[in-house]
């Protein structure tokens, strides 16, 4: 009789544990996601589920626990197999650029989340789709709102024209659909190849000084000094040419997009 | 003499129209480019047609072009290893590049023995292929340089120019007014040796020593330009064959006829890639696309 009481209580014990294990398990139930995307890794960080990712590039070097990541390969081309090996959950790839991993993706039948922002707005919805996907909707918002807050459009009537330099040889620069063209105009600047309806055109040099940019924004190591027929530009001129911004904060479409705005508006409201 | 008239006129009005055609209105700082421009174009398309013509004449060979010795694809590996390494082309690594691979291909064509003209060619075409191997593998590792290497593989005449590519211009202009006049001196030397090896040595000339001198001078001019320029397609093969159809296969003629011919060329391209988009093309890609139905037209006359 004594024996069996014991007996009872520890297989009661024993089912109890099996159930809070179980429980555990699933509060642990990890999501597993694989960013392809720089700048959306640096979003899953900011939306506190850095935790769920997996699988990372080389180039996803912010926040610096994302490089601890297992990496699947660079950004161009990331590795079918090692993202596989993962046994990820869902993608996020970047179109148009890994169009190709993408349909090998989908064959497999893997869920991809599809990053492809032209313009701020585009950050936003995106940032809210994530949100959803991952049911963090609410951490997604508050990003939204501190990127809203914190990139303001200035009310000005001076508009600075400014040209971006991306690359010198060829040149290339920003058009319209990019959202480092919205922040400019949010900074009271004007992209002076806002006409250009491409994201990142290539063009001739006989334009950029025919369009005379009041400021120029360099996002690569080389100068712009001594360069012949470029002396009467203004921003030449009057020493207006900015090169040590950190391309980070105005090439990826997440939120430290905020310190580039910063970085933006002084220098084009100085 | 009346067509030599003749391309001289046309060669002046393509000066003309690269100085007066572009983009944007004329001024001074827009002259100083369009200067540039038409002096590159000048330069670089002369260089690639007298080279095409130099080793076609050579090789007695009419599918050599200038890169084949390997100077094009050694440029572009030299100024992809500067993108990848330091993030920014640099035409002093291009150059490096091209010589490097001139003298791996020398090399090579020397190992066994024979004679050292036919060795260079397929030592000079294995090479190429070899370094466009690489090219792609820095390509495929360096990812977003990619805008760059194309138009280096293409060729560009509105780069930039700076402290540092200026003094390769005029080191270009310089060293191929230098090798121009010099080389000349050997058009019955071509003339003799491009009809086959045996009557050339035959008739006394050391085939070893003026390959050598052939390869290497093309070698420096072909890989300047590059470094300079890009590679740019077509002009080395097709011009020295126009230029034979036009005025006959003696190189008393076609030698300076071809650099004519190749300048004007280059600049007519040139002139298109600026006025065709708003977005500037290569003119590699123009040279293409306007010289193979020009040559078909030409050829059935």
């Amino acid at each position: 009789m004594f024996l069996h009481r014991k007996l009872f209580v520890i297989i009661g014990c024993l089912i109890l544990l099996g159930f809070i294990s179980c429980a555990q398990e699933h509060t642990n139930s990890s999501y597993r996601v694989v960013s392809l995307s720089p700048a959306m890794t640096e979003i899953l960080f900011s939306l506190g589920a850095g935790d769920k990712i997996v699988g990372v590039t080389t180039y996803c070097d912010f926040p610096p626990q994302a490089r601890k990541i297992r990496k699947v390969g660079d950004f161009s081309n990331p590795s079918i197999e090692r993202i596989v090996a993962l046994k990820p959950d869902l993608v996020i790839v970047n179109l148009p650029e890994q169009k190709r991993i993408k349909s090998e993706l989908d064959k497999l039948e893997i869920k991809t989340f599809i990053s492809s922002p032209k313009s701020l707005q585009d950050i936003y919805k995106e940032l809210a789709a994530i949100g959803d996907t991952l049911g963090l909707r609410r951490r997604a918002d508050s990003v939204i709102n501190y990127m809203k807050q914190n990139i303001q459009t200035v009310r000005t009537s001076d508009r600075k024209s400014v040209y971006v330099e991306i690359s010198p040889k060829p040149l290339i620069t920003i058009g319209a659909a990019t959202f480092l063209n919205d922040l400019i105009n949010a900074a009271g600047g004007t992209n002076i190849f806002e006409d250009l309806e491409k994201d990142y055109p290539v063009v001739g040099q006989e334009t950029v000084i025919r369009r005379n940019p009041e400021i120029i924004i360099l996002l690569h190591p080389e100068d712009a000094s001594g360069r012949t027929g470029w002396q009467n530009i203004q921003a030449i001129k009057n020493d207006r040419v900015f090169k040590n911004l950190n391309p980070d904060h105005l090439m990826r479409p997440g939120p430290r997009l905020v310190d580039g705005f910063r970085e933006l508006k002084r220098i084009i409201n100085d | 003499m009346t067509k030599t008239i003749a391309i001289i006129i046309i060669f002046l009005i393509a000066i003309a129209l690269g100085i007066l055609v572009g983009p944007t209105r004329l001024d001074s700082e827009i002259l100083q480019l369009r200067l540039s421009r038409v002096v590159l174009g000048i330069f670089a398309g002369g260089i690639l047609a007298f080279c095409g013509c130099l080793l076609q004449g050579l090789f007695g060979n009419p599918l050599v072009e200038p890169y084949t010795l390997g100077s094009a694809s050694g440029a572009a590996l030299g100024a992809s290893l500067g993108i990848f390494l330091f993030g920014a082309i640099s035409p002093i690594l291009a150059f490096l590049g091209s010589l490097g691979v001139g003298f791996f291909v020398y090399t090579i064509a020397r190992i066994e023995g024979g004679l050292l003209r036919d060795r260079l060619i397929l030592a000079g075409v294995v090479m190429s292929f070899l370094c466009s191997s690489l090219v792609m593998i820095i390509m495929v590792l360096g990812g977003r340089e990619l805008y760059e290497i194309l138009y280096l593989l293409m060729g560009y005449l509105g780069i930039i120019i700076n402290a540092t590519n200026r003094v390769m211009i005029i080191a270009l202009i310089a060293i191929s007014i230098g090798l121009v006049a010099f080389l000349y001196r050997y058009h019955r030397e071509l003339d003799i040796i491009s009809q086959g090896t045996e009557t050339a040595a035959g008739l006394g000339i050391d085939i070893q020593k003026f390959s050598l001198v052939v390869f290497f001078s093309s070698a420096l001019l072909v890989g300047l330009t590059v470094s300079i320029v890009g590679a740019i397609g077509f002009v080395g093969l097709i011009i020295p064959h126009v230029s034979k159809l036009l005025f006959g296969p003696k190189h008393i003629r076609n030698l300076g006829t071809s650099f004519l011919l190749g300048a004007t060329f280059l600049l007519f391209a040139d002139t298109l890639s600026r006025v065709i988009t708003v977005y500037e093309l290569p003119v590699g890609v123009v040279t293409s696309l306007v010289g193979v139905p020009f040559f078909i037209y030409l050829y059935k006359r």
